[in-house]
């Protein structure tokens, strides 16, 4: 049965995929139809896969003997992630009926979206690591694709070029990472990696976990890759709450939880993730402050959120990580949809235009309003409980600078997001939009997923529990809600925490009128000047980013030149070749 | 002691017919040396002891390859094109010459050897050992017959594709105009 | 150095394999590119059914030369229709003009 689902929750996106494909933009309500149907159909079999978690592998389809057993394995990690891919991709798509309504091309839009989702949950329950691979770079691929989607905009191609180069980076270390496991083991089973890993030899074990952490920096923009993750906000906004906030992204923290137990005893990688996971939610979180576009604020505030998770797991909170990681996908896909909608509603994106909006848009403001609580961490709304379950991982078993740095990070995200929603929905207005609160389709998502931010922490007690009874590596000590509760009530860490919100939450108040004048990018002096430069460029970070993707670029456009399409220097070439293997075939027999 | 001379002259031929399809200024005579070389492949083949393939090289390559190719020249009408090489005729002589001098020695030592003759049963293996390349071989028939259809069905179509294709290039009208001229 | 069946064949298809290779390299023309792979092909079933002999597995080599030859023949027609194609769409066959033509 498992098996089947598995089937279906790879199969029906993809069937999806290729039905939309087929359509060719002759019939745009068809279009939306299929793909609200094909969507919610995988987010119902994602759902239905969560009883059918185990250990076992349930799929194993031997592949040759050079790539291993195509192998999946729908564990509490895989299935708990799969139904966040999915049933946040069906709400997205739902969304997109209101959000995309009108716009040319719908069949390419929603064949890649779908195509993603399949992929996403590919790459999740896979149990090989080239298989991994392989979804992995599907996911870059459709992300590529969903950034330039409106592909007349050089901003949004750049943005996409600069995403796939970024995240092929660290497809590298991922496959790199998969064959020296191949090479240490002969085997590129996930459980194998688990079980093995102490008997690979040191130096190749400790590649192989950098491998793996470049890989997951790479694809969940964590330090010192944190910057295309805002240039990726050129996407359509469903897409940024899916791809960018809830799912793709996601990514990198479920490579390193997933391999956590393997990597554990590595010298300094429970460190180097540690480090990782505190500077990219300290640099982001700061870049938050004065960011003016909605979207680039929220994308900010996704990469230091997700550093909240990789820090959990370099000190060792793995449940911790991925209940934030639900949390997140939750609020943060709320957040970004709520803010589609009023860019929707108003065209732009930029906060500096927008106030007063919350009189026109009740509905909208009230439910971005719950996000904002939640990713600022108030109880008790579900990033309340993610947040202190990790402040308190890093309390009793991480360094205590790092913990103080994310007490810190607490404060300050507490600071921009009332920032961002003063200056959205509250205060005075600065420009006169007619706009007119979300359309029905818009409204369905949006509800259920502030539905969603009020509750999913109830469901700490059965995630815990399956994770607990299906990760046989992962030393996860299962949690009931009271426990939780009394954990967490109990600590004097939590009063801690919330007192610092409070304090970013005050601070805010009392220099609003500064605070909402602090722009990323302007020229001229004034309060937040010093910030203002600071964050200019990421603290430098941009220009090294930049670097790397015009290197990059600059070299393709060099090899392009051997490519002359004329058929008589290609085959020159394949003899030069065919001539090289002879003589090393003569020379190796000598 | 005949036979080894006379595989060394089929394939002296062989090669000469297929340097006659290679220079030959047109298209017609380079097809008909192709069968030639065809052919000659054939007879060697069956001196190797492979009739079956002796055979169908026969009926395949110097038949129906042969008439596809007519077939094929007779639609595009002879080429007027340009004989130069793109690239330097002394650079491609060395590298053929030296690849071909390498890979012949190499192979030479294992080419003496005695063969070991015995009953060699085609069928059997075919259908036995190497079932696979049976279906793959179903496979690729299919999509040579779809291939065939491509290349028959053309004329229905060409009519507008042409039209369209050509309507802005001064020399696509050329080529439009002398090409409605003969039909 | 005695003259056989075998290394008469042998010197055959490096022969055919050069003329081959050398037309490859300096042939313009689609629809003659397409005869010189034939050529090269011929060349290639040969040295496999040899290679079948003299490793005394013989069976093995002439199915491998039949699956070569079927998969050849089918190259070659799909080549045809689409050198077709190319003269009717580009209006020559030359392939370095075809090369300069974009989009």
């Amino acid at each position: 049965m498992a098996g089947i689902l598995i089937g279906f929750v790879i199969g029906i996106p993809w069937l999806g995929a290729v039905a939309l494909w087929l359509t060719r933009d002759r019939n745009s309500s068809l279009q939306h139809a299929l793909a609200v149907g094909f969507s919610v159909a995988a987010g119902i079999a994602s759902l239905a896969l969560i009883p059918f978690a185990s250990a076992r592998t349930v799929i194993d389809l031997p592949m040759g003997r050079y790539f291993g057993n195509l192998t999946f394995t729908a564990d509490g990690l895989a299935v708990t992630l799969t139904a966040i891919a999915c049933v946040v991709g069906s709400l997205a798509v739902i969304f997109s009926v209101d959000y995309m309504h009108g716009e040319a091309q719908l069949g390419r839009f929603y064949a890649f979206v779908l195509l993603f989702i399949g992929a996403m949950t590919g790459l999740l329950l896979s149990g090989n690591l080239l298989f991994m691979f392989f979804f992995w770079e599907i996911t870059a691929l459709c992300s590529y694709a969903l950034i330039s989607f409106y592909n007349d905009d050089p901003k949004a191609v750049a943005g996409g070029i600069k995403a796939l180069i970024m995240t092929q980076v660290g497809g590298v270390g991922l496959l790199a990472g998969a064959l020296i496991t191949y090479a240490a083991l002969g085997s590129y089973q996930v459980a194998d990696l688990l079980a093995q890993a102490g008997t690979m030899p040191a130096n190749l074990l400790t590649l192989a976990a950098f491998g793996f952490l470049l890989a997951a920096a790479a694809k969940s923009a964590q330090f010192p890759f944190h910057t295309w993750l805002p240039d990726a906000m050129e996407a359509p906004t469903p897409i940024s709450a899916l791809i960018h906030a809830a799912t793709m992204v996601n990514a990198g923290v479920y490579l390193l939880a997933r391999f956590y137990p393997a990597f554990e005893q590595v010298p300094g990688w429970k460190m180097a993730v540690t480090a990782v996971g505190l500077v990219s939610a300290l640099i982001t979180a700061f870049m938050a402050l004065t960011a003016t576009d909605l979207k680039r604020a929220l994308a900010y505030s996704t990469v230091s959120q997700l550093g909240y998770m990789v820090y959990a797991i370099g000190v060792g909170g793995v449940f911790a990580s991925q209940f934030h990681l639900l949390s997140h996908a939750v609020f943060k896909a709320l957040l970004f949809l709520a803010a589609g909608a009023v860019i929707h509603a108003t065209g732009t994106r930029e906060m500096a235009r927008m106030g007063a909006l919350g009189k026109q848009m009740p509905f909208v403001r009230n439910v971005f309003i719950l996000g904002a609580l939640a990713l600022a961490g108030l109880p008790i709304l579900n990033g309340f409980w993610s947040k202190e379950l990790i402040l308190e991982a890093g309390l009793s078993a991480g360094p205590q600078w790092a913990y103080d740095g994310m007490l810190l990070g607490a404060g300050m995200t507490a600071f921009y997001t009332l920032r961002m929603t003063w200056l959205v929905f509250f205060g005075t207005a600065r420009e006169t939009f007619h706009v007119h609160d979300a359309g029905r389709a818009m409204k369905v998502s949006l509800g259920l997923l502030a539905a969603g931010t009020l509750t999913t922490w109830l469901l700490a007690g059965p995630m815990s529990e399956t994770l607990h009874g299906t990760l046989p590596f992962h030393s996860i000590h299962s949690l009931s809600l009271f426990g939780l509760a009394e954990e967490i009530f109990t600590a004097p860490a939590t009063y801690l925490a919330l007192m610092v919100v409070a304090v970013g939450l005050v601070i805010f108040w009392m220099v609003r009128h500064q605070a909402t004048t602090w722009r990323e990018n302007s020229q001229k002096s004034g309060a937040g000047n010093w910030m203002t430069i600071l964050s200019r460029e990421s603290f430098g970070f941009d220009w090294l980013n930049r670097q790397v993707a015009g290197r990059t670029v600059q070299f393709a456009s060099v090899l392009q030149k051997t490519q002359t399409g004329i058929l008589s220097w290609n085959v020159v070439g394949i003899l030069s070749a065919f001539l090289a293997i002879l003589l090393y075939l003569v020379w190796s027999v000598k | 002691m005949f036979e080894p001379f006379l595989c060394l002259l089929l394939g002296l031929v062989a090669a000469l017919c297929a340097y006659r399809a290679m220079i030959s200024k047109h298209l017609l005579p380079s097809a008909l040396y192709l069968a030639c070389v065809s052919a000659m492949t054939s007879i060697l083949l069956y001196m190797l002891g492979a009739s079956e393939v002796a055979m169908i090289e026969l009926s395949v390559g110097a038949g129906l390859v042969t008439v596809l190719l007519v077939y094929a020249l007779s639609v595009v009408g002879e080429d007027t094109y340009d004989p130069t090489s793109i690239i330097p005729k002394p650079l491609a002589f060395l590298l053929v010459t030296v690849i071909a001098l390498i890979a012949g020695g190499m192979a030479y030592s294992s080419a003496t050897q005695p063969s070991i003759s015995g009953d060699v049963l085609l069928a059997e293996v075919l259908w036995k050992n190497r079932a696979l390349d049976v279906w793959v071989q179903v496979a690729l028939i299919f999509s040579g017959v779809m291939g065939v259809l491509g290349l028959l069905s053309e004329q229905v179509q060409t009519r507008q594709t042409q039209k369209s294709a050509h309507r802005n290039t001064a020399e696509g009208l050329a080529v439009y105009a002398e090409q409605e001229a003969r039909v | 150095m005695t003259l056989t069946i075998l290394n008469a064949v042998l010197f055959s298809v490096v022969l055919l394999l050069a003329v081959g290779f050398y037309g490859l390299l300096i042939t313009r023309n689609l629809i003659k590119i397409v005869v010189v792979l034939q050529t090269l092909v011929k060349a290639a079933i040969m040295a496999l059914v040899l290679a079948g002999n003299t490793s005394g597995n013989p069976g093995l080599g002439q199915s491998a030369a039949a699956t070569v030859l079927v998969a050849d023949t089918v190259v070659a027609v799909v080549a045809l229709a689409l050198a077709v194609q190319v003269r009717r769409r580009a209006g020559t066959l030359d392939i370095a003009r075809i090369s300069t033509l974009r989009g």
